[in-house]
């Protein structure tokens, strides 16, 4: 095959192995953010749990921090989720007593102490050297061959999480969390005991969160404190729930893919259009270009496109479908 | 939607225009981080690897007059942009090598997920984490930045000098200490020294004292501690002069601290204590040929890994020019022939001299400006380090260890 066109070969994967990745982050968030309608800002942080609990169970014992139990990859992945759902249950009674912003307050905190604790806990986590050799499912087999099957492994896993959470919209629990997050009142008016809801829906987000993580741990082999630097965890998942199209599973995928794309391969893109209008030092520009770019983007986006790109569809309730 | 369309139209254009003009071109990755914590560093380490590519362009080029061109990828010091954009310099790009990326944690991941399945040669200019020494990377994972372990190759060159042949040591266990340690006792055997016993201590202890009677068995004419002063280095020297259990001591950086002298007096400890420190030769022929070109550029020469960032690109380069074609495996391979301490000396800004010398057929050595770069069995270098002794005034007073 030709260099060239093999080489976009694997680039294609690669975006759709990470553009995955934040998929199912963005499906995650969509439970909190577009159904329940609490604003979780710490996606980081449950992220990086599911990360490092991925990277401690799978690796090969190491001097440097602690771990090395060598554990199968679906036993670490559901440790992952065990372990942030056990967490966020924790911060869930604590903090989701707060409304909207404070929430969001919050949950920046719980995320910031996440990264120092992982920072500074050098015993079990190596610091900010962070945990390396992290093995990754199918590495084994020759290039490029592994490459497919983790892509494999990553879109298998997001189609899971896709039925799941479809089957959850659909379901009274679905049409109960739009029912809080449209009106809070009313729903008690309803009967609907609000919190425990409201719990199930951060805990359960959580938990998909930290699934994302622990594919994340696996894919880069590596994890660090700056892994769960909120911008490329946090505010780019919000981003591309929000273009996709909040409370829509299928919006929240497509703006996944599509804003990851878009921020990737705008890196190609940016120095070349630079150097076209004779800018000096362009490389270096562009790292800020690009930034600037895509915010521009954004903001013209949203103002024209409030609802995402695909807005959300309630389910047809059974009291219509009968009469 | 015009714009839009416009916008379109150009960036095609732009992308055909810069292909075509840089038809001659051969390309090598320049990743780091560009945006992130560290920008403001990262922004003097690619105006030194900017450096090496004019020189190098003004003087003849790569191969048959071909440009050598630097592709940023910025690497933001996270791991999960560092495996995008090293990966896009290796797919998208189709780099022939990498120079970068500059943090430890980009560097570890880039390469474990993208340039070893790809065996694309990476020489990184900063990342200085031991763990990127441990790597399986059949020989593709290089650096000009020493790994912080490879202070215990100095300080057994500093034991070995003094003409110590048995030494106790202790390390506080933790990552840094206990590399550091790691490597002093592989070294100092190497040497041909005995290393009486080694003990691992936990910090923040009371005293010492049971661990240092254990060490003083054996023999030991002096003891090496790998440890931050503040946890229990202090401790340990005190512990050791009050029961006359140790008089000499070697230690590395994690030790060095005013307080050291100022608790222990400078009294006890002059004569009798010697700290190892990361450093750079300024008075060398390498370093200044390089801070000469790089101030007239306007750069601070001094700035923190930018003469390594130079030595990087300069490598890549010569290691181009000697495979004699833009190939990935026959580059990597050849990193390794043009800095392996043997053939004639190559320094920077010496081009010309050193493309001769290869189209000759001749071997090269670069002595690079931040130290010889001469690569080790795992792609490391030795780097360049100072030692510390007390001084007359009871202050440390630093001295450049050759």
């Amino acid at each position: 095959m030709d260099p060239v066109l093999y080489g976009y070969m694997l680039y294609g994967v690669s975006l759709l192995t990470v553009g995955g990745m934040y998929a199912i982050l963005a499906l995650g968030l969509n439970v909190q953010w577009g159904f329940t309608g609490l604003f979780n800002a710490g996606i980081a942080g449950f992220f990086g749990i599911g990360a490092y609990t991925a990277a401690i169970l799978t690796t090969n014992p190491h001097t440097s921090h602690i771990g090395g139990f060598q554990m199968p990859y679906v036993v670490a992945a559901i440790a992952a989720m065990l372990v942030a759902g056990v967490i966020a249950f924790l911060v869930g009674k604590v903090c989701l007593k707060l409304r909207s912003d404070y929430l969001a307050i919050a949950t920046i905190g719980l995320a910031e102490i996440f990264r120092l604790i992982v920072n500074n806990e050098t015993w079990a986590t190596n610091g900010p050297r962070g945990i390396s050799q992290i093995p990754r499912p199918f590495e084994g087999l020759p290039e490029p061959i592994n490459q497919f099957a983790f892509l494999g492994v990553v879109l298998v896993t997001l189609a899971g999480v896709y039925w799941l959470m479809e089957i959850a919209r659909k379901s009274p629990w679905g049409r109960v969390m739009t029912a809080i997050r449209d009106n809070e009142t009313s729903a008690k008016a309803a009967g609907k005991n609000v919190e425990t809801f409201r719990m199930e829906g951060f805990v359960i987000g959580c938990m998909i969160m930290a699934l994302a993580g622990a594919l994340m741990a696996h894919y880069l082999k590596f994890v660090n404190p700056q892994t769960t630097d909120p911008l490329l965890a946090t505010f780019i998942v919000f981003v591309m729930l929000v273009i996709g199209g909040s409370a829509n599973n299928k919006g929240a995928i497509l703006g996944a893919f599509l804003v990851w794309t878009l921020w990737s391969a705008s890196e190609i893109v940016a120095p070349r259009l630079l150097e076209a209008i004779g800018m000096t030092d362009a490389g270096i520009r562009s790292a800020y270009v690009r930034i600037f770019l895509i915010g521009l983007l954004l903001q013209i986006f949203l103002q024209k496109n409030p609802q995402g790109l695909l807005p959300e569809t309630r389910p047809s309730s059974p009291g219509k479908n009968s009469s | 939607m015009k714009l839009v369309k416009q916008l379109a139209v150009t960036a095609c254009a732009a992308a055909m225009f810069a292909t075509a003009a840089h038809a001659d071109s051969i390309k090598v990755g320049s990743a780091g981080g560009v945006t992130g914590p560290i920008a403001e560093l990262v922004a003097t380490i690619v105006k030194g690897r900017d450096l090496a590519r004019d020189q190098i362009n003004a003087e003849g080029g790569l191969l048959k007059g071909d440009t050598l061109e630097m592709v940023i990828g910025d690497s933001a010091c996270d791991p999960k942009a560092a495996v995008d954009a090293v990966g896009k310099l290796v797919n998208v790009e189709q780099v022939v090598g990498i120079v970068g990326p500059s943090c430890s944690g980009a560097t570890n991941a880039s390469v474990q997920a993208v340039t070893i399945p790809a065996g694309v040669a990476v020489l990184s200019d900063s990342a200085t984490a031991p763990s990127v020494t441990e790597l399986k990377d059949n020989d593709t994972v290089f650096r000009v930045a020493p790994s912080d372990a490879y202070q215990g190759l100095a300080i057994a060159t500093l034991v070995n000098k003094a003409g110590i042949k048995k030494v106790a040591m202790t390390y506080s266990n933790d990552d840094y200490n206990a590399g550091i340690a790691k490597v002093f006792e592989e070294e100092f055997k190497k040497m041909g020294g005995e290393v009486t016993a080694n003990q691992a201590h936990e910090p923040n202890k009371a005293s010492y004292r049971s661990e240092l009677q254990t060490l003083t068995q054996g023999g030991p004419e002096a003891i090496a501690i790998f440890a931050y002063y503040g946890s229990s280095g202090i401790t340990i020297i005190k512990n050791s002069l009050e029961n006359g259990l140790f008089g000499k001591f070697f230690a590395a950086d994690g030790m060095f601290d005013q307080s050291v002298i100022d608790q222990i007096g400078a009294d006890n400890l002059k004569g009798n204590i010697s700290i190892t420190q990361a450093s750079s030769d300024t008075g060398d022929a390498s370093y200044q040929a390089f801070a000469g070109a790089f101030k007239a550029t306007g750069a601070d020469p001094a700035a923190p890994y930018a003469a390594h960032g130079y030595d990087a690109t300069f490598m890549m380069a010569l290691a181009i020019e000697k495979a004699g074609a833009a190939d990935r495996a026959k580059i990597k391979d050849a990193l390794r022939a043009i800095s392996d301490g043997k053939g004639e000396v190559v320094r920077p800004g010496e081009w010309a001299k050193a493309k001769k010398l290869i189209a000759d057929g001749k071997d090269i050595n670069y002595e690079g400006a931040s130290g010889s770069a001469d690569f080790d069995a795992n792609g490391d270098v030795s780097g360049v380090f100072a030692v510390n002794v007390v001084g007359d005034d009871g202050k440390w007073a630093k001295e450049l260890l050759k």
